[in-house]
């Protein structure tokens, strides 16, 4: 098989030329899909017959949840790329998701227990095993990160953050299957469409869906974005990076 | 694939599949601990010690909630449709809290079998419907599980 691809994808140099031609068309479809998402979600939603205008906050919860369990596959992946192939970019990707992710986890216990004051009457439990493993993510998120300042040699730390990466998944697994595993106060995961008995029709599942495409589009730009800021600041020696900001 | 690369990617795979059997034999294990609350059939059945506080879980059912005219006291019965277990609660209830709807109350049994709550939270299912949707439903005489399973009780 013929890997030179990978390769040339993986050069710093050829990365930031490609996602100069993609961030335009990113950030635009990006934009269109978060704005018409949240005036979809927070103007015309409608109420649920039991919980009312809590609908409002669901939107945002589960995509922004949905969303935050992707980050330790994603760190996972470019961990072993480090590890297995020594790609350098895979890491730089590795690194700037450790804080979005956290940032992503931070706003899923928050907006979470902002409609469990409402609706359940409390706003953490410590016994419901879906929280406190959305709350192990966000620790171990944090973890990465820590682990990554504290380590001097850049190689090192690499190897360090994707060995624990790779292992955060194994806590993916739990957060998604907690509600079906154990007893717990959390729902259990809503289908997507519509059930036979009619409930999660598409007013529901088509704002919710709409938001989860504009969430990844933003966690796509956001990664692209501080991925490019650091290859500038590693490359600032190359003859490339020189001419780019010579030029500019 | 140069073999020093498949050696690597080996070894992480093996670690990984480590450390999953690892977790989930040690989930396993812990099940029941990690469960929030027991069911009235558990608690019928006896696996809960008394005197001990604990958690139940399960629907309120309907026509069983009295409330008290001058306290906020109140009494329902929580049911998982096979076992019931009567709960009495002085204090504030969720907005969210109903008859046919899920609870998790929190406090003990007293002698006479019923569950002296210190704290109720309101548990919701994972089936939304607007209110014109619900109306139809019922109107049309279908509707959602939970509502048909709340009937069942009934009769």
């Amino acid at each position: 098989m013929n890997w030179t691809w990978f390769h040339q994808l993986g050069s710093p140099k050829s990365f930031y030329a490609l996602t100069s031609q993609w961030l335009p068309w990113l950030v635009t479809v990006m934009v269109i899909s978060m704005t018409a998402a949240l005036v979809w979600a927070l103007l015309y939603i409608p109420p649920d017959y039991q919980q009312g205008y809590t609908t409002r906050i669901l939107v945002i919860h589960v995509a922004v949840a949905g969303t935050s369990l992707a980050f330790f596959p994603l760190m996972a992946v470019a961990g072993t790329i480090t590890l297995v192939w020594r790609i350098k970019l895979a890491d730089m990707v590795a690194r700037n998701a450790a804080t979005l992710g956290a940032w992503f986890s931070f706003v899923t216990l928050a907006t979470g227990s902002l409609w469990g004051s409402v609706m359940w009457g409390t706003w953490w439990e410590w016994t419901d095993a879906r929280l406190v493993s959305m709350l192990f993510q966000f620790f171990l998120l944090l973890a990465v990160i820590a682990l990554r300042s504290a380590m001097d040699d850049n190689d090192k730390a690499a190897k360090a953050c994707a060995l624990l990466s790779i292992v955060g998944c194994i806590n993916v697994v739990i957060i998604k299957y907690s509600v079906e595993w154990w007893n717990v106060l959390h729902q259990p995961n809503s289908p997507v469409g519509m059930s036979n008995s009619g409930a999660n029709g598409p007013e529901f599942w088509l704002p919710t869906l709409l938001m989860v495409v504009a969430v990844y589009l933003f966690l796509t730009v956001s990664l692209i974005l501080s991925t490019r800021n650091e290859i500038l600041h590693r490359e600032r020696k190359a003859q490339w990076v020189r001419e780019l900001l010579a030029a500019s | 694939m140069k073999p020093h690369r498949q050696k690597r990617l080996g070894i992480i795979l093996f670690i990984t599949a480590g450390l999953a059997i690892a977790a989930g034999l040690t989930l396993f294990a812990l099940r029941q601990n990690i469960n929030m609350f027991f069911t009235p059939t558990q608690v019928v059945r006896g696996e809960v010690t008394s005197g001990v506080n604990f958690r139940i879980g399960g629907m309120v059912k309907e026509g069983s909630l009295m409330q008290a005219g001058d306290s906020l006291q109140v009494q329902f019965v929580t049911t998982d449709f096979v076992n019931e277990v009567p709960v009495s609660y002085t204090g504030i209830l969720p907005d969210l809290f109903r008859e046919g709807q899920g609870i998790v109350a929190e406090g003990q049994i007293d002698i006479s079998g019923i569950f002296q709550a210190s704290r109720v939270l309101a548990k919701h299912d994972e089936n939304y419907m607007s209110p014109e949707v619900k109306a139809a439903l019922d109107a049309a005489g279908a509707s959602s599980e939970n509502y048909s399973m709340a009937l069942e009780s009934e009769s």
